[in-house]
């Protein structure tokens, strides 16, 4: 093969390279985003400031007084959280302050290895949210996106019990 | 007559001949264009993996798991990019043909075979023990829910396909089939990229809606379809029917060796360079399914062609006796062992039995000044002199110098000449004095060719100046 044609391959295939990966750098920060409820991070439960104000109400039918934990009693959903692979959304239900079932609304779908994923991780993430009593649980192997997407929803929801 | 010494035409002045073409700057134009193709080539592989990374690929690269399940992905692009690079290089584009030659093509088609099978098996592969991986269990067993993936088994089969085209495709295994049955395995290949394509889209969020990559792709696949039906299947349609050739008749020239006289409609605007092959089939009920790849041995007028065939195959015996009126359909013409592959102001031909016939069509095809041109005939005896008659009088007219090397190959130096010529000590250079300045052309059977190449390289005569035709098959 000749040696320029050997040289413009190495250096266009390089610089595409590059490109591509600069592009994916910039991008891979802000993966998870929320939509539809308050824009909440996976640690600190914000209030909303800057994102959409308008919070789903609390589908509980009877709020009771708040108990120890300063969780209410009732259904809470949380709001939707748009990842790569399709939005997460889950409700959970507080009962005597505690989180008593986490149930999963709508689970990343975009890909039939996606749904695969996410059927295989979403009982995982049930187990260790209602085990921890909070979102500060493990990633769940090979399922990043999934358990991003799923914490961000039930933060949301735990956030509107405590209001 | 045999000998270009017997009596000589008179030449043109040169001043009334086509000027001196700059062949240098011929050569530089097409080999900017190669390059262009060959980078073209690999930068399709790396936007391949650029879009994947562009798209968020290595935020999945935060465990074992993942990095092999990218790995796997990015052996999946790189593969499908080779397979279908594979299908363009395989569609007889005029572009890439007019560049690199169909032989070329062919050859790097051929070379990209293993390396694409090799990185689709790794893409399974790997994506089973990712998988495996991080959901816990081993890759054997990871085999059922991956089948349960939608379009997945599907994907499998379009993988045993491969395994099976590139297999019946290697070297050893390939000299056990015809020719026509290897090329109905071969056709497999379209159904193995057929049947991968649905996963493509369904299971990998890769190529999810609305992305970059999927547009890449879509135009990928949109751009080998297109140069593959167009070119392998319409063209060849359309030219057969635009020029309805038929054979007129065959005359024997030679035990074995027959001419085809072909007629047909403005077979000029064929636009056939000298030296170029066509690919024939000829309608009867016994030779309809085999193609013959055979060089014009004469420039076609409007309504008139020719061949010449020797009988080497078994469907070349039996073209020797079709019948008058039997219609021909054609694919081509193809190939550069033609005017358009010339690199260096001088020629040199050495032609070796049959392998005379293209350089026939490319002599009397060639833009020459007299006194450029050198030609070397080589036949194992006087029955092989196979239009050496006509040769002669296209080389007097046009003021190119012709000599012959008849009997048995030499066994010692220069093995590809005549015993009794490479005794007196004819060597290669002895012949064309200004080899460096030349193109030389070399049309023969497989080891002979590879004799007179070795000598030429030993010479020190830079690689592009040197044009080879096989002729066996």
């Amino acid at each position: 093969m000749r040696k320029r044609a050997v040289a413009a391959s190495v250096l266009a295939s390089l610089g595409i390279l590059t490109v591509g990966w600069q592009i994916g750098a910039a991008t891979a920060a802000p993966a998870i985003s929320t939509s539809g409820g308050t824009a909440v991070g996976k640690t600190a439960a914000s209030s909303a400031a800057s994102g959409p104000a308008a919070a789903p109400a609390p589908t509980a039918s009877a709020p009771a007084a708040a108990t120890g934990s300063g969780l209410k009693d009732g259904t809470f959903t949380g709001a939707s959280a748009d990842t790569p692979f399709g939005s997460v959304q889950v409700a959970i239900t507080i009962s005597g302050g505690k989180i008593t079932a986490v149930k999963a609304l709508k689970l990343t779908d975009q890909g039939g290895r996606s749904v695969q994923i996410s059927n295989y991780a979403a009982p995982i993430l049930r187990q260790e949210v209602l085990a921890s009593q909070s979102t500060n649980v493990n990633n769940v192997n090979g399922a990043t996106y999934t358990t991003d997407g799923y914490l961000t929803s039930v933060q949301s929801a735990l956030d509107q019990a405590k209001a | 007559m045999t000998s270009a010494q017997a009596y000589r035409t008179p030449l043109p002045s040169r001043d009334v001949r086509t000027p001196r073409i700059d062949r240098r700057r011929q050569y530089a134009r097409r080999a900017r264009m190669s390059d262009l193709l060959v980078t073209l080539l690999w930068a399709s592989g790396a936007a391949a993996v650029a879009l994947y990374l562009a798209s968020g690929g290595m935020n999945a690269w935060n465990s074992p798991a993942g990095v092999i399940t990218g790995l796997g992905i990015i052996a999946g692009l790189i593969g499908s990019d080779f397979v279908l690079v594979m299908l363009v290089l395989a569609a007889r584009v005029p572009v890439i043909d007019r560049t690199i030659g169909h032989d070329r093509a062919v050859a790097t088609h051929r070379r990209l075979g293993k390396p694409a099978l090799y990185l689709l098996l790794g893409h399974g592969a790997l994506l089973l023990i990712g998988y495996g991986m991080s959901t816990g269990i081993n890759p054997i067993s990871e085999i059922g829910p991956m089948l349960a993936l939608p379009d997945m088994p599907l994907a499998f089969v379009g993988t045993g396909l491969f395994i099976v085209v590139v297999v019946t495709s290697l070297v050893a295994v390939r000299r056990k089939f015809s020719y026509e049955g290897w090329h109905l395995v071969h056709l497999l290949s379209y159904f193995a990229v057929i049947f991968a394509l649905p996963h493509q889209f369904s299971d990998s969020g890769m190529l999810a809606v609305s992305t970059w990559q999927r547009v890449y792709w879509i135009a990928l696949y949109v751009l080998a379809l297109v140069a593959i039906v167009f070119h392998r299947f319409l063209k060849p349609i359309i030219s057969t029917f635009r020029h309805r050739i038929t054979v007129v008749g065959t005359e024997t020239i030679s035990p074995g060796v027959v001419s085809i006289h072909l007629r047909g409609e403005n077979l000029r605007q064929l636009g056939s360079e000298g030296g170029q092959f066509l690919i024939w089939r000829f309608w009867t009920g016994k030779t309809w399914y085999h193609s013959h790849p055979i060089s014009l041995s004469a420039m076609p007028s409007d309504s008139r062609a020719r061949i010449t065939v020797r009988e080497l195959g078994a469907g070349s015996s039996r073209i020797s006796a079709i019948p008058a009126g039997t219609p021909v359909s054609i694919e081509g013409p193809y190939g550069i062992f033609s005017d358009v592959a010339r690199t260096a102001p001088r020629l040199a031909i050495v032609a070796a039995g049959i392998g005379v016939t293209p350089v026939r069509a490319l002599l009397e095809n060639a833009r020459i000044v007299p006194g450029e041109a050198t030609i070397l005939l080589r036949a194992g005896n006087t029955d092989e002199t196979y239009l050496w008659d006509e040769l002669g009088e296209i080389a007097a007219a046009k003021g190119a110098t012709l000599f012959k090397s008849i009997g048995h190959r030499s066994r010692g130096r220069s093995g590809w000449l005549a015993e009794k010529d490479a005794r007196r000590g004819v060597t290669l250079q002895s012949i064309f004095p200004k080899l460096m300045q030349s193109d030389l052309y070399l049309c023969g059977p497989s080891s002979w060719l590879a004799a007179v190449e070795a000598e030429a390289r030993a010479l020190g005569i830079p690689e592009h100046q040197i044009h080879a035709e096989r002729f066996d098959w």
